[in-house]
């Protein structure tokens, strides 16, 4: 929209040609110069400027939609507005799962599952819309090299036997499954740019990058003078391309990211902390002690990051084999925790009051 | 006077010369004729008066095209702002820092790191701008500009459900005639309906679609709030000219201050917060810079204190900076003074200097 040529904006043919000799060619031009400035430049009066600022703004305006017809537009297609996880609870507090059309994300520390997650979510976008699944493709950037072919499948035979009851279903499933590794940040920005012929061309709905974080610490050291200011423009960037792709495509966007270790030196740094979800040291059953002049523990990729992501899921260890998985951030769920382990089929909620009872009565048995 | 020298001049700057040659002249016409002729300067400025009106006809065109004058007394505005109403937020905490909810022809600035709820409470007073005026609102409509796509229609829907039933609970407590019928028209699908939603993906459908405000105020005379979630998101990426950058916020200030005033309308903006580096230790400060702190009179910090949100009215003409606590919940009004959405944490008020 801002790269909108000016012709199209129903300019006339010689004022077009005026502006573009002071190399104003597109509405972005136009629209950053000051009143004076463009005075100086097409030679018109104050108010005939006005008019053409009025008629640039309008080729270059958003729509207008009151809130009644977005709501109608969704009651049509209510079923393709989440992605189920099929994580009963989890669905529930989420009003129906991932959501599509809009960033989430997956933090936890190394080994927790964030991969099994992002795979075995492979699997259920790939489902027919009556199992809960989005019936599309999936493209799967890697940065780790940490997708396993073999894990993928053996997720989807053991979560769902009745559906994959013949290799040749596997098989189909194991192809609309699009993986790309990229390995450096400027990799991944060309190929989040190159997304949306992809998208297209391949029906695809649902897009998964694991992981953002690994590339960016990667190659920014923040400690380095500049390096903030890179690292919130590159991020910026890729998330607001990842945004427009979600939202035109009404598809979720999956990205996982990991966790930093910040040692604070004083009270001062304690400013620097987003959101009392996001300190894992808060949370309950962690491991880490409430040391808070010390040390605590936090999403990385800083707070600019976690503006532009709309829902946060955070996974951490709770006491072997069993894990935790909080929703820090979502526009229509509050702090939730829940508790899961990692079995052959995949993430497998559990109720810890259950497995606590049935404990007891086994202990009361012996 | 020399009229073919004033028309080609038809600019600002032409016209603040054109003016001060005017006023040289005529400060010499005045002083000069009471020397001259004799005459009180209070007569000799009546006849230059009937001559100028004589000379210029109606080509004296008011700055800014809005055709209203923008002064007046205080005494004028006081009355204003006394019988002027405000945005209620339902959380009487709040309300009471703000000195009576948001007020209208002022810009309210909420900065919050993420998550935080600076959506949540647009989304809230989007539909509390619509309240009626017989239970305390102003009955008008509200314009939500998004640049980051937070905003969600479910949330709306449950909000709004929550004001109407709010609503009837005090109707039917009261039993006056004139609630009944404004209820009649306040239901779900008015008030989404007067939801006036633009998604905007960068800066420059952001420049546009402020731009075009004042013609889509005058069309829809009745909207009394407009909402920008995010003035800082489209800004902070792909700007290496910072001063570009400043000079297009101070802009979108401006022209936000002139259709605040022409319109009675409030403005809010959200912005985030960015982790400033000092010497020992890093702060988080509201983005976009030292000199966009300018921009808004009234600004509301959201942070927290441990598990505890608080809000903390940082900048305002008229209100002392205070803290409050408040929560985010699911709306479920229970009684009549109950908040729809946002409580009140017990025993939780704290003053910050």
């Amino acid at each position: 929209m801002a790269a909108k040529k000016l012709r199209r904006a129903q300019l006339s043919q010689e004022m077009c040609e005026r502006l573009s000799r002071y190399q104003i060619t597109t509405c972005q031009d136009f629209l950053c110069l000051s009143l004076l400035e463009l005075m100086k430049v097409t030679g018109q009066s104050y108010y005939e400027v006005q008019k053409l600022l009025c008629k640039v703004s309008r080729a270059c305006a958003p729509k207008m939609q009151t809130a009644y017809e977005m709501k109608l537009r969704k009651s049509v297609n209510p079923s393709s507005a989440f992605l189920s996880t099929t994580l009963h609870s989890l669905d529930r507090v989420l009003h129906g799962g991932v959501p599509c059309g809009s960033l989430t994300e997956i933090t936890s520390p190394p080994g927790c599952g964030k991969t099994q997650f992002c795979i075995m979510l492979s699997v259920l976008a790939t489902l027919p819309v009556s199992m809960g699944g989005l019936d599309g493709a999936v493209i799967y950037i890697d940065t780790e090299s940490a997708f396993s072919a073999e894990r993928l499948i053996e997720i989807a035979a053991n979560r769902f036997p009745a559906y994959y009851d013949s290799d040749e279903k596997l098989l189909c499933m194991t192809r609309s499954i699009h993986l790309y590794r990229e390995l450096t940040c400027c990799s991944v920005l060309k190929r989040i740019m190159s997304l949306e012929e992809e998208i297209i061309l391949k029906k695809v709905k649902l897009v998964i990058i694991d992981s953002v974080a690994s590339v960016v610490r990667k190659e920014f050291d923040t400690k380095l003078q500049g390096n903030l200011a890179e690292r919130s423009n590159f991020l910026t960037r890729g998330a607001s391309v990842l945004k427009y792709l979600a939202e035109e495509f009404s598809i979720p966007v999956i990205l996982t990211n990991q966790i930093t270790t910040a040692l604070s030196s004083g009270p001062g740094v304690r400013a620097d902390l987003v959101s009392p979800a996001d300190d894992l040291s808060l949370s309950e059953g962690s491991s880490v002690s409430g040391k808070r002049d010390s040390a605590y523990v936090t999403a990385a990729l800083g707070n600019t990051w976690s503006h532009s992501v709309n829902t946060r899921l955070i996974l951490q260890y709770h006491d072997l084999p069993t894990r935790q998985l909080l929703v820090a951030k979502s526009p229509v769920a509050p702090f939730s925790t829940f508790f899961y382990t990692i079995e052959k089929s995949g993430l497998v909620l559990q109720d810890l009051n259950l497995m606590k009872s049935t404990l007891l009565f086994q202990s009361q048995d012996e | 006077m020399d009229h073919s020298g004033r028309r080609s001049a038809d600019t600002d700057g032409c016209k603040w010369d054109a003016g001060k040659r005017r006023d040289s002249v005529r400060w010499c016409f005045v002083l000069l004729a009471s020397l001259e002729i004799g005459i009180s300067r209070e007569e000799a400025l009546e006849a230059l008066q009937v001559v100028r009106q004589e000379c210029h006809g109606d080509t004296a065109r008011t700055p800014g095209g809005s055709g209203a004058t923008r002064k007046c007394t205080a005494l004028e505005l006081l009355e204003e702002e006394q019988t002027q109403g405000f945005i209620i937020t339902f959380c009487s905490a709040l309300d009471n820092i703000l000195g009576g909810g948001v007020q209208l022809t002022k810009i309210t600035e909420i900065c919050g790191a993420p998550g935080v709820g600076k959506t949540q409470l647009c989304m809230q007073l989007a539909v509390d701008v619509q309240i009626p005026e017989c239970f305390g609102g102003v009955a008008g409509e509200a314009v939500f500009i998004d640049t980051e796509g937070s905003f969600m229609v479910d949330r709306v829907v449950d909000i709004a459900a929550a004001c109407v039933q709010h609503c009837h609970l005090i109707a039917e407590a009261q039993q006056e005639e004139d609630h009944g019928k404004a209820l009649e028209t306040f239901s779900l699908e008015n008030i989404l309906s007067h939801i006036y939603y633009f998604r905007c993906r960068d800066y420059t459908e952001l420049l546009a679609q402020v731009y075009l405000l004042p013609e889509f105020l005058s069309e829809h005379s009745k909207v009394r709030l407009v909402v920008i979630d995010g003035i800082a998101f489209p800004f902070r990426h792909d700007f290496e000219d910072l001063a570009l950058r400043t000079r297009l916020l101070n802009g979108l200030a401006q022209q936000l201050i002139i259709t605040a005033n022409d319109h009675r309308a409030a403005v809010i903006l959200t912005n985030q917060m960015t982790t400033r580096i000092g010497q020992s230790q890093s702060t988080l400060v509201p983005a976009l810079g030292e000199s966009w702190g300018h921009a808004a009179t009234v600004r509301l910090i959201f942070h927290w204190d441990n598990t505890q949100r608080l809000a903390t009215l940082y900048k305002s003409p008229s209100q002392k900076e205070s803290t409050i606590a408040y929560d985010i919940t699911v709306s479920v009004p229970v009684g009549r003074d109950m908040p729809s959405w946002v409580t009140l944490s017990p025993g939780k008020d704290c003053t910050q200097i």
